[in-house]
């Protein structure tokens, strides 16, 4: 990060100021030491639970985080909300169904990778905000300013769920058990819950868990467009402005988020799968 | 299958239903509220680390100072009822109002000016604005820790307020009305500590009463406030970061009156509804494109010379530009000249090549340095066009901010774009940074421009009492700048903003501190 061009001090004092102060604010904020120095610096505040003060808003950086993040949070839920039960089912639907409807989930997944998110949220907004007028067009708050930036935010999601649920039921519904359990005169409705969709869990939870740790991690786009405050434009602002207080902080508080969501997706695979065990236990 | 999808769509339906009739209850806007959009969270509001637009035009409604500028960029009393400069001018005696309180109700006195200005000058505050106070007899000693106190500010009593000078200084009094020079309480600065720059305590016609980083901020009125009083109940500062979100919001009728950025101009010029409410502004900048003077091939005056004439900036301004500007003549912008520039450098192509060819410098290849922005970009393609055309070959280098602040700073680049936006309403704001051989780099000389000639006028400027005087040596300093071309001077920038049409009496000035928010009001009766 450090060698990456761009000073904080620089950017700290405007258009103009003279040599000595700019040397007197990098001596206040620490700066002017060596690089160890520093490192050894902030260790030494993050052992006291300390993540130290933005160099722009004297802010605490923790402070701000535990601020933002439920809103972070809050978008990411409802994002899901709408992506997973939303993409399984057309995910399911895909696979179950050939021709027409499949080639039409299968359009709608693709577009939903490939536009971008900046491109659907600007289309959305004026659709749903200007022309509409349903939905407010940005700000952060209750339920109907979460709408829309959930929307967009599910679109990719929704998109990819839907594309690897199509993929695993497929080679599921060719396996020899399902042949079996529909021999056995089983509902359609059984085999497809009990047979078919227990045993595609594994890898959608997989994407589930990978998706909804990265937006734990802040949607710059998305958030920025809606005007969300959530971590992704905080952290996004650090790194323009070099706000190395704010960018540590924030990867620290990301690789926590990312370590816990991983760590929850593999307690629940024991649950999904009693065959993967949480302990060494016997071979 | 089909029931699930049946049973989903059924669960679905009533939801979203509730969503959509939530959402469509009636807005949430607070009354007598005026709303405004500010594109970045400010960094702080706290006067004396103010460095940036935004922080600066909240930080007016907030604080005072001894003085302001009305809008015809006259100094006029503010806290200070009246002052006196000594002939020689390095005195300056300010009467203090009486009755004038802080938002926390204590008086204010000649005492908290004494702290307030100290406390830009204490290297533990770290304001990177010490330069406006720097020339203030025992600023120096002070910063350096050699003294306690700064001789140069004296209580003379609670109510009147001395500075003085090391030299006359012509400007200062200008420069008191920026935002470094406002009045903190004391007790308040100590008790918040860290807090205060979110948390300020002024003695403006508005209270900061909540300030929500990246969401928004909102002031209420000051009733004890000594000055006229403002007509509107409070201002609400939405932070909306993306252009077409925030006029999604304005034509949502959620803003009141908002800046327009280029990409929207000419849809609401052209719209009949709309363009009876844009009001346009004339900025005190100038924007330039820089030659680094200091190493080839721009230290050849007659290179630099080569590359203005190769530039049609009149075209560019009217067509890329749609004419939001006024062509610049030299640095000083037209509105702060107080003298006539005769010999400019216009457009020609045929000069141009020719003096390439001359010294050399056909198929020389340059580095120009511009930040990400498409606006810029798209003005540095056309730029590289025409010095293609005269012979040159530029390579453009797109560089975000912060790398692009240090690049132009250090002086990497060959050429760069950049502008210059006033501090206070005096010619000597567009010389003295900009040209004088002390300030290479941060501090505003970034073509590092030197000429001893140009340096000595300057300061004979700002060390001359008398106006006309004073006039003479700037526009000298100035034709000599402009002969020596260290900058191709484009343009003069002029604001466009739209109003809603219940608001009243919006008025956007030349400096952003002038507007105190106590002249705009609301239509009586207006729904929105």
């Amino acid at each position: 990060m450090k060698a990456l061009p761009g000073d904080p001090v620089l950017n700290l004092i405007g258009e103009r100021a003279s040599p000595e102060t700019i040397e007197n604010i990098r001596k206040e904020i620490g700066a002017d030491k060596g690089l160890a120095a520093q490192y050894m610096g902030y260790l030494g505040l993050l052992l006291r639970g300390n993540l130290g003060r933005s160099y722009y808003t004297n802010r605490d950086v923790l402070t701000d985080i535990t601020l933002k993040f439920p809103n972070t949070l809050g978008l990411a839920l409802a994002a899901m909300f709408i992506a997973v039960p939303a993409g399984i089912l057309l995910g399911f639907m895909a696979a179950k169904r050939r021709g027409f409807i499949d080639k039409l989930i299968d359009t709608i997944t693709i577009s939903g990778l490939s536009v971008p998110v900046f491109w659907s949220a600007i289309i959305i907004m004026l659709i749903f905000s200007l022309k509409l007028r349903l939905f407010p067009p940005s700000g952060t708050g209750d339920i109907r300013f979460l709408i829309l930036p959930a929307f967009v935010l599910s679109i990719p999601a929704l998109a990819s769920l839907a594309r690897v649920t199509k993929t695993v039921i497929k080679d599921i519904l060719t396996l020899p058990y399902i042949a079996t359990a529909k021999a056995k005169g089983l509902s359609s409705l059984r085999v497809d819950i009990i047979h078919v969709f227990k045993n595609a869990i594994i890898p959608i939870v997989t994407i589930i868990g990978l998706d909804f740790g990265s937006y734990l991690n802040g949607a710059v786009v998305t958030e920025t467009i809606f005007g969300w405050d959530g971590i992704g434009r905080f952290t996004m602002e650090g790194i323009i402005k070099r706000d190395y207080p704010v960018i540590m902080g924030c990867i620290i508080a990301g690789t926590v988020i990312f370590v816990i969501i991983n760590l929850i997706t593999d307690v629940i695979y024991h649950y999904l799968d009693p065959r993967i065990r949480l302990h060494g236990e016997e071979k | 299958m089909n029931s699930l999808i049946g049973d989903a769509f059924r669960t679905l339906i009533p939801a979203v239903l509730l969503v959509i009739a939530l959402s469509c209850s009636s807005s949430s806007r607070l009354e007598g509220h005026i709303y405004y959009r500010l594109n970045v969270n400010p960094s702080t509001l706290d006067p004396a680390l103010i460095t940036d637009v935004s922080g600066a035009s909240i930080a007016a409604k907030l604080f005072n100072g001894l003085v302001k500028l009305n809008g015809d960029l006259e100094v006029i009393p503010d806290i200070a009822e009246r002052w006196e400069v000594a002939k020689d001018g390095l005195k300056y005696r300010f009467f203090i109002r009486r009755g004038v309180t802080f938002h926390n109700g204590r008086k204010v006195n000649a005492m908290d000016f004494k702290f307030s200005f100290e406390r830009v000058l204490n290297p533990k505050t770290r304001s990177p604005n010490t330069w406006v106070f720097d020339r203030v007899q025992g600023a120096k000693k002070f910063i350096e820790g050699k003294d306690r106190e700064v001789s140069g500010f004296k209580i003379i009593n609670d109510y009147a307020f001395e500075i003085i000078l090391d030299r006359p200084f012509s400007p200062f009094l200008n420069m008191l009305t920026m935002t470094a020079a406002y009045v903190v309480p004391k007790e308040e600065v100590e008790r918040e500590g860290y807090d205060f720059p979110s948390e300020p305590v002024g003695s403006g016609p508005f209270i900061l009463k909540s300030w929500l980083p990246n969401r928004e901020l909102l002031l209420k009125v000051n009733d004890r406030y000594f000055d006229r009083k403002p007509l509107i109940r409070g201002i609400v500062y939405r932070i909306i970061p993306e252009d077409l979100t925030a006029i999604t919001e304005f034509e949502l009728g959620n803003i009141d009156v908002i800046y327009l950025p280029a990409s929207a101009y000419s849809t609401f010029k052209n719209d009949k509804s709309w363009s009876r409410n844009l009001i346009s502004f004339k900025g005190l900048n100038t924007y330039y494109l820089g030659m680094n003077t200091s190493r080839p091939p721009f230290d050849n005056i007659n290179l630099r010379r080569a590359i203005s004439l190769a530039i049609d900036r009149e075209k560019i301004l009217r067509t890329l530009y749609e004419g939001r500007g006024r062509l610049a003549a030299g640095p000083v912008p037209d509105l702060l000249r107080k003298w006539e520039i005769k010999e400019t450098l216009g457009y020609n192509p045929k000069e141009a090549k020719e003096i390439i060819k001359r010294e050399g410098a056909s198929g020389l290849k340059i580095n120009m340095h511009v930040t990400a922005d498409q606006e810029v970009v798209d003005l540095a393609e056309v730029v590289q066009s025409f010095l293609s055309e005269a012979g040159m070959n530029v390579n453009i280098k797109q560089l975000e901010w912060s790398a692009y602040k240090e690049s132009i700073n250090k002086g990497e680049p060959d050429m760069f774009w950049l502008s210059w936006w006033a501090d206070y309403p005096d010619a000597e704001n567009f010389l003295f940074p900009l040209f004088h051989s002390s300030n290479f780099g941060a501090a505003g000389n970034r073509t590092r421009y030197s000429n001893r000639e140009v340096d000595l006028l300057i300061e004979r400027g700002q060390h001359s009492i008398n106006e006309r005087e004073r006039n003479s040596y700037y526009k000298r300093a100035e034709e000599l700048i402009i002969r020596d071309t260290p900058w191709v001077f484009f343009w003069h920038r002029t604001d466009y903003l739209v109003r809603q049409p219940w608001i009243k009496d919006y008025t956007m000035y030349p400096i952003y501190t002038i507007d105190k928010g106590t002249e705009v009001g609301i239509k009586k009766g207006a729904d929105h």
